[in-house]
């Protein structure tokens, strides 16, 4: 067992209760938890220190100096040991690789409320607490001192109620200042954006459909305002979907000024919220083993959710066969959507296709006829027909075409 | 002496062959699509469309003969097929009776010029796209400038993709960043079936004489000839 006892950078001076519990994911606590999830599962928070578990993932990573190197950052403090309890004492103790023994109990958390009693009996350091005969001591100060001491030097089990990611990405932020404009937004996204990909990182998901909610100045809200974003409340909101689960944060960030490019905002916001409505198991991709194979660019999805995203989801179009023999009806153009199950060339297939135009006029048009020629663009003359086509008592009139 | 007989035993076509003749085509060292007829691919450097280039296909109103001349190109191809602002729908039916498989093909539509030109270059650096065609038409609002174009232009040339601008005939006398510039239309005076296509611009001579196509996919006119003769028989039949 390898234990390392980790205390984040900025928590030199640790915060009020209340203001660490109030922006949980801001918290650096669980900012680094949620960053060590992804080395190993046994990942606890032990007061203001995180306490990981490391020695059944080394091999994974290259060894302990490598995976030591992955894990440590130069600014936050850390210490390790063979038992949770040790990496903890040395690291509050200030004393990377102070011996057990002469470890002082002030780094022992369960000696703390007894420590002017033991100090009085002589006792400083856990060598002299484990000398001391276990039964006036458990009898005195109780069995929990005794327990932690058996932990401390492996003698019981360190079980800790372990870190896990929640099930939903849920970030609140606050903006630095109140923003007038939904394209101002970028800069709170993109912290929010960085949090959301270390949570897909560790949960090894993609996301699917995201939404971004914001608060409205209760001072200037106009409650009366209703649009697309906003239902007369106090909040705003903005759903994003992908086709594909994607970890891709610089499209996701893309997408979102596209989208809010098109968002009015009735009055300052001040909160930002970001949340996961669907994601899912993301599996690894296999790139080529031979460098010309690897493709530059977007994918086409990528490309084409941009598309629809800045000029509207209805103007990406693709076709689709219908059986029908009227030839407006032959085909569809209709929003594009990855999920749509691709058609085989035997759909389009029809008898007289080949002598059909390329192209098709969205509307029929009503030919001025001069001297019984039909003019378009200059007389038309007949190649082949005429046809009658029935357009079919349900959907109108009966057609009488002449193919040019 | 002996430097004398030299310079008198040289000529044109000793000089290396990367430097190009300017009364030859241009062989660039680039990918081409063939055309699917030969005429005109003996005019075209490299014999065929460029990729990795701008063409420009110049045509008046109310002719489109782009699927004539590109679907050979296309069905080439293997991925995704944009077209961005096409003028009416495009048919699939028909489209794939001439053997393009339709479900590749991609349609934009918006009407700002500015937006086309937008897609056209975010479609460019797609990895699964191939091939993109933009309409430019002239009644579209704001006018196209030449910066824009070359945008593309070096778009395309980055990323390796077939890219077809089809331009009124309007346009012709501006000056253009695409490497590959044809008129096309209908060859009013001879043969009811004629296409004129002239090369306006190319890595070669200007072109001598416009060149006369069939302004019909082989198949159709076969189709055509066949009903027509159908169509004959029947009428010396009632006779």
């Amino acid at each position: 067992m390898h234990w390392i006892a980790l205390q984040p950078a900025s928590d030199a001076a640790p915060p009020e209760p209340a203001l660490a519990a109030a922006a949980l994911p801001a918290d650096p606590h669980t900012a680094l938890a949620w960053r060590l999830l992804q080395f190993t599962p046994m990942v606890a928070r032990v007061h203001d220190a995180l306490v990981l578990e490391v020695s059944g993932s080394e091999r994974l990573f290259g060894g302990r100096a490598a995976l030591l190197g992955l894990i440590l950052q130069p600014d936050a403090a850390h210490a390790q040991g063979a038992t949770s309890l040790l990496a903890l004492g040395r690291l509050w103790s200030g004393a990377a690789d102070a011996l057990i023994d002469a470890l002082p109990l002030q780094s022992l958390r369960a000696a703390q409320p007894h420590l002017p009693t033991l100090a009085r009996l002589g006792c400083a350091t856990w060598g002299q607490l484990r000398t001391l005969p276990r039964g006036g001591v458990a009898r005195r100060f109780g069995a929990d001192l005794l327990a932690a001491l058996d932990r401390a030097y492996g003698d019981a089990p360190d079980v800790y109620p372990w870190c896990s990611l929640p099930e939903v990405f849920d970030a609140p932020l606050e903006l630095s200042a109140s923003v007038e404009s939904a394209s101002a937004f970028l800069f709170g996204l993109r912290r929010l954006l960085a949090q959301l990909l270390v949570w897909l990182r560790a949960r090894q998901h993609g996301v699917l459909a995201l939404q971004l909610l914001w608060e409205l100045d209760a001072r200037r809200s106009n409650a009366l305002h209703v649009d697309a974003h906003h239902d007369g409340g106090p909040q705003g909101r903005l759903v994003l979907r992908t086709a594909h689960p994607t970890q891709d944060m610089q499209h996701l960030q893309r997408l979102f000024m596209e989208q809010l490019a098109h968002v009015h905002l009735p009055a300052p916001v001040l909160y930002l919220r970001l949340r996961t409505l669907q994601t899912q198991a993301l599996g690894g991709e296999s790139l080529s083993l031979l460098p010309q194979d690897l493709r530059h660019g977007d994918s086409l999805h990528q490309t084409l959710e941009r598309l629809a995203a800045r000029l509207g989801a209805d103007q990406v179009q693709c076709v689709q066969a219908q059986a029908d023999h009227t030839p407006e009806n032959m085909q569809r153009w209709q929003t594009w959507q990855a999920s749509r199950v691709p058609q085989t060339t035997a759909d389009f297939a029809h008898a007289n296709a080949a002598l059909y135009p390329t192209w098709l006029l969205p509307k029929p048009l009503k030919l001025v006829v001069h001297q019984q020629d039909p003019q378009y663009y200059g007389p038309l003359t007949l190649l082949v027909g005429p046809q009658r086509l029935e357009g079919g008592w349900l959907q109108g009139q009966p057609a009488l075409r002449a193919i040019k | 002496m002996l430097g004398l007989s030299h310079s008198l035993s040289f000529s044109l076509s000793d000089i290396h062959a990367d430097v190009w003749h300017a009364d030859a085509l241009g062989t660039p060292a680039m990918q081409v699509y063939p055309t699917g007829d030969a005429a005109l691919d003996a005019q075209l450097p490299g014999g065929g469309w460029p990729v990795g280039a701008m063409t420009e296909i110049l045509q008046a109103a109310g002719v489109h003969s782009e699927w004539r001349l590109l679907l050979p190109a296309l069905m080439a191809t293997k991925q995704a097929v944009l077209l961005v602002g096409p003028p009416h729908l495009p048919f699939a039916p028909a489209l794939a009776a001439q053997g393009l498989t339709v479900q590749r093909l991609l349609s934009v539509s918006t009407t700002l010029a500015s937006q086309r030109l937008w897609a056209t270059e975010q479609a460019l650096r797609c990895a699964e796209v191939d091939a993109v065609l933009l309409w430019l038409p002239p009644g579209v609002k704001d006018a196209v400038r030449t910066d824009q174009l070359r945008r593309l232009q070096i778009a395309a040339a980055e990323h390796q993709k077939l890219l077809f601008v089809m331009r009124p005939d309007s346009v012709q006398d501006e000056a253009s960043p695409a490497v590959l510039r044809v008129w096309v239309g209908p060859k009013l005076s001879s043969q009811e079936d004629g296409l004129e296509v002239q090369v306006r611009k190319r890595r070669g001579p200007p072109m001598a004489t416009p060149l006369a196509l069939r302004a019909r996919a082989p198949r159709l006119g076969l189709l055509l000839a066949a009903a027509r003769n159908h169509a004959l028989d029947r009428a010396t039949a009632r006779i």
